[in-house]
C-alpha cells in the first residue's frame, strides 16, 4: 500500500470498474463453456487491479496497447464491452469485424490502439506510439500491458535502451501473474535475477506495485505517469498479480502451480480485497450485491445483443488485407 | 547528353532527401543512417535534424518502434543493410505490419517502408549473400518490390512512402554502382505492377534485380538472332500475372532468371502461374542459382550465378539458334556491375 487513503466515492468507482471486468469475463466464461465462443480466449480473472489501476491513472488522450490477455485492458479504457463480445462471437459487428477475435481487441476511439499476442512484439510498438507523440509534441503519453513471460523476450530488452536513448513518453506494465503457459517463474529464472536492477541499468524508473490491491496500483501508476508526462522519459511498473484460470482455458488447475493453489489465489483477490475495504469504509453487502447484480444485468444486455448479431459475409474474407 | 546520370544508391538518397523536404510525417531510422548507409542517406542527417536516427543494433526493436509510429500516422523508411539482420524484425514486419490492418478489420493502415539490402557482394558467401525473396513473396498483407534501375529505386521509393501499407523495398546491393538518366523531380512508380522493358516476339524473359541487369546484358549479347520481350517483374508481391501472361500468349516461350536458388523461388512462382492457364510451344526454362548456399571463393561462385552469356545461351538454345561463344572476364563474373542502362 501506498499513497494516501481513498475516498469511498473513489473507491466505489474503482469497485465498479474493476466488478465490470471480472463479470464481463464470468459472463464470457459461460458462453466459451457453451462453445458460442470458437476464439482462443485468455482470461483476465484476477488480474483486475491492475488494468484498471493503471488506466484510471491515464487521460483519454493517452493511448493503451496491450497482449494476448488484454479483455481488462480493453475495458478498463473504456473499450466497448458490446463490440467484445460481438468480436469474440464473430460477429461482422465486432471490433474487429470478426477477423481479429479476442487477441486482437481495439478500440481507438478511446485510444486502446491494439493488442497484439506476439507477448515481447507489443513494447517496440508501444514505443513507436510513444515516438510519435513526442516527434509531434504531443502532451499524451503510451502504456503497454504485458506479462512475465514476455518481459523475457529480447526485444522487451532492446526496448527497455531504445526508449531509455530516445526518452519515450512511454509506461511498460509487466503484469507478473508468476506463472507463463508453461513454467513458473523460478523454473525460468536464475535466483539471483532482478528486474528492478536490469530497469534501471537500462537508465528507466523502476516500480514494484502489489497487482492485487487497486490502490497501491494506481498510486504507484499516477506517480510514473505524471514523471513520464513531465520529464518525457520511460518507466517500467511491475505489478505481482494472479491470473485465476488456466493460461487460456477458463480451468483453475495447472500442474506446474503447486506453489499457487486456487486456495491461495482467492485469498489474496483483488476484488475481495476492494469489497471488504468499502465494507470497512460503511458500504452494506447488500448495496455489493446490488451493484454486481446491476452490472451483471448490463452485460447481459450486450451478451443478447450480440447473439443475434449477423455473422460476416464470405466476400470480406478478402477485403481488409490492404487499406 | 543528359546530366542527370546517377548512380542507384544516388537515386535512392535523392529521393529520400525529395520525400523528407515535402512530408513532415517522414522519418529514417537504421543502423548507421546518419553516416549515408552506402551513400542512399549521406548528408541527411544534418539537413533534417531529428528526423535521421541513429539506432541501437537492436534491429527487432527498432522496426517495431517503426511499426507502432506508423500505426500513429507517421511514415517511417527503415533501413536494414543485410537482410539477414532485417531477420531478427521478422516478427514486426511479417506478423505485425503486415497483419495490422486486416487483424482490426481494416481501417488500420501501417505506412511503414522497409529497405532491405539483399544478394551478391563478392567475398560474402554463404549468410552474407543471402537474398531470401521468397520469404517474403510468401507473407500476405505486405507490398513487396525489387528496384532493378535507378529510375526504379527513385519511383518504388516515393512510391511506397506515399502508400498506407507496408512496403518492403528489397535493394540488391549488386546494382549499387549501376547508372541511368532519372528525373530530377519527385514521380512514382507503380508498386504492384511489372514492367516491360524491353519488347519482343520470340521469347519472354522474366528477371529482376540484378537478373534483369543481367538480362539487358544478355540481349545485347544475342543482338539481332532472337526478338526478346523482357519483363522486369518489379514487385514479388503481390506478381502481375496478367502482364506476364499478355506477353507469354505472343512469344508463347518464357524463361525466367533468378539470381538465388530456385526451390520456391520467384521463377517457380511465374511458372506456375503461367502453365496453370496457357499452353506454349516449349516448356518453360528456370535459370537459378543451385539448391546450395552461395559459398565465398570465386572458383565456386563462378558456377552459383547464372551470368550474362549463360542467359544468352539458354534464350539462343530456346529458339533453335547457333551458340555464341563467350568467355567472360574475371572482372564481369566478379565484380559489382557499373553499368548505364541506355537512355
Amino acid at each position: 500500500m501506498s499513497g494516501t487513503a481513498l475516498d469511498t466515492k473513489t473507491l466505489i468507482k474503482a469497485y465498479e470498474r474493476m466488478l465490470f471486468l471480472r463479470v464481463a469475463q464470468q459472463e464470457l466464461v459461460k458462453l466459451y463453456m457453451e462453445k458460442k465462443i470458437f476464439s482462443m480466449v485468455h482470461f483476465y480473472i484476477g488480474q483486475e487491479a491492475v488494468a484498471v489501476g493503471v488506466c484510471d491513472a491515464l487521460q483519454l488522450s493517452d493511448k493503451v496497447l496491450g497482449n494476448h490477455r488484454s479483455h481488462g485492458h480493453y475495458l478498463a479504457k473504456g473499450g466497448s464491452f458490446r463490440r467484445l463480445v460481438c468480436e469474440l462471437l464473430g460477429r461482422s459487428n465486432g471490433s474487429a469485424h470478426g477477423k481479429g477475435g479476442s487477441m486482437h481487441m481495439i478500440d481507438k476511439s478511446v485510444n486502446f490502439i491494439g493488442s497484439t499476442p506476439l507477448l515481447g512484439s507489443v513494447a517496440p510498438i508501444a514505443a513507436g506510439v510513444a515516438f510519435e507523440q513526442k516527434y509531434n509534441g504531443r502532451n499524451a503519453i503510451t502504456a503497454a500491458f504485458y506479462g512475465d513471460g514476455a518481459s523475457e523476450e529480447g526485444v522487451v530488452y532492446e526496448t527497455y535502451n531504445l526508449a531509455a536513448l530516445y526518452k519515450l513518453p512511454l509506461l511498460l506494465v509487466i503484469e507478473n501473474n508468476r506463472f507463463s503457459i508453461n513454467s513458473k517463474l523460478k523454473d525460468r529464472r536464475s535466483a539471483r535475477y532482478n528486474l528492478k536492477t536490469i530497469v534501471e541499468g537500462f537508465g528507466l524508473r523502476y516500480e514494484r506495485a502489489d497487482g492485487n490491491d487497486y490502490h497501491d496500483v494506481h498510486s504507484k501508476a499516477q506517480a510514473l505517469v505524471q514523471e513520464i508526462r513531465a520529464k518525457k522519459e520511460p518507466a517500467v511498473l511491475e505489478c505481482m498479480t494472479y491470473r485465476h484460470m488456466a493460461h487460456s482455458t477458463p480451468l483453475t488447475e495447472e500442474s506446474y502451480r503447486d506453489e499457487d493453489t486456487l486456495e491461495h489465489r482467492l485469498k489474496n483477490d483483488s476484488l475481495k480485497r476492494i469489497s471488504n475495504q468499502l465494507i470497512e469504509h460503511g458500504i452494506s453487502e447488500k448495496k455489493l450485491s446490488a451493484i454486481e447484480d446491476s452490472t451483471r444485468a448490463s452485460i447481459l444486455k450486450d451478451i443478447g445483443f450480440a447473439l443475434t448479431s449477423p455473422f460476416p459475409v464470405k466476400r470480406a474474407l478478402y477485403t481488409d488485407m490492404y487499406v | 547528353m543528359s546530366e542527370r546520370i546517377i548512380k542507384y544508391a544516388e537515386a535512392i538518397k535523392e529521393a529520400t532527401d525529395q520525400l523528407l523536404a515535402d512530408d513532415k510525417r517522414v522519418f529514417v531510422l537504421g543502423l548507421g543512417v546518419p553516416q549515408g548507409a552506402g551513400g542512399t542517406t549521406t548528408g541527411l542527417h544534418s539537413k533534417y535534424p531529428g528526423r535521421v536516427l541513429d539506432t541501437p543494433t537492436s534491429e527487432a526493436a527498432l522496426t517495431g518502434l517503426a511499426v507502432g509510429s506508423a500505426i500513429s500516422g507517421l511514415h517511417p523508411i527503415v533501413h536494414h543493410d543485410r537482410v539477414e539482420f532485417s531477420f531478427l524484425a521478422a516478427d514486426q514486419m511479417f506478423t505485425q505490419a503486415a497483419k495490422w490492418n486486416y487483424m482490426f478489420g481494416g481501417g488500420n493502415s501501417v505506412p511503414i517502408t522497409i529497405r532491405i539490402v539483399v544478394g551478391r557482394q563478392w567475398g560474402n558467401g554463404p549468410q552474407h549473400s543471402q537474398a531470401l525473396y521468397s520469404m517474403f513473396g510468401a507473407v500476405r498483407g505486405l507490398k513487396v518490390v525489387i528496384p532493378s534501375t535507378p529510375r526504379m529505386a527513385k519511383g518504388l521509393l516515393i512510391s511506397a512512402v506515399r502508400e498506407p501499407n507496408p512496403v518492403i523495398i528489397l535493394e540488391p546491393r549488386w546494382l549499387y554502382q549501376t547508372k541511368q538518366d532519372v528525373p530530377a523531380e519527385m514521380f512514382e512508380e507503380p508498386l504492384s505492377k511489372a514492367k516491360v522493358v524491353r519488347k519482343g516476339r520470340d521469347i519472354t524473359v522474366v528477371a529482376y534485380g540484378d537478373g534483369l541487369v543481367a538480362a539487358l546484358e544478355a540481349c545485347d549479347l544475342v543482338g539481332k538472332d532472337a526478338s526478346i520481350e523482357l519483363i522486369d517483374i518489379v514487385s514479388i508481391n503481390p506478381i502481375d500475372h496478367e502482364t506476364i501472361k499478355k506477353s507469354v500468349m505472343k512469344t508463347g516461350r518464357l524463361l525466367c532468371i533468378d539470381t538465388t536458388s530456385e526451390a520456391f523461388g520467384v521463377g517457380s512462382e511465374v511458372i506456375a502461374g503461367v502453365m496453370k492457364e496457357l499452353a506454349l510451344k516449349q516448356k518453360p526454362v528456370s535459370l537459378a542459382a543451385p539448391d546450395v548456399p552461395c559459398p565465398t571463393s570465386t572458383a565456386l561462385t563462378e558456377f552459383w550465378y547464372p551470368t550474362k552469356a549463360d542467359i544468352a545461351g539458354t534464350i539462343l538454345r530456346m529458339l533453335g539458334k547457333p551458340a555464341i561463344k563467350r568467355k567472360l572476364s574475371f572482372e564481369e563474373l566478379h565484380l559489382a556491375p557499373s553499368y548505364t542502362h541506355p537512355v
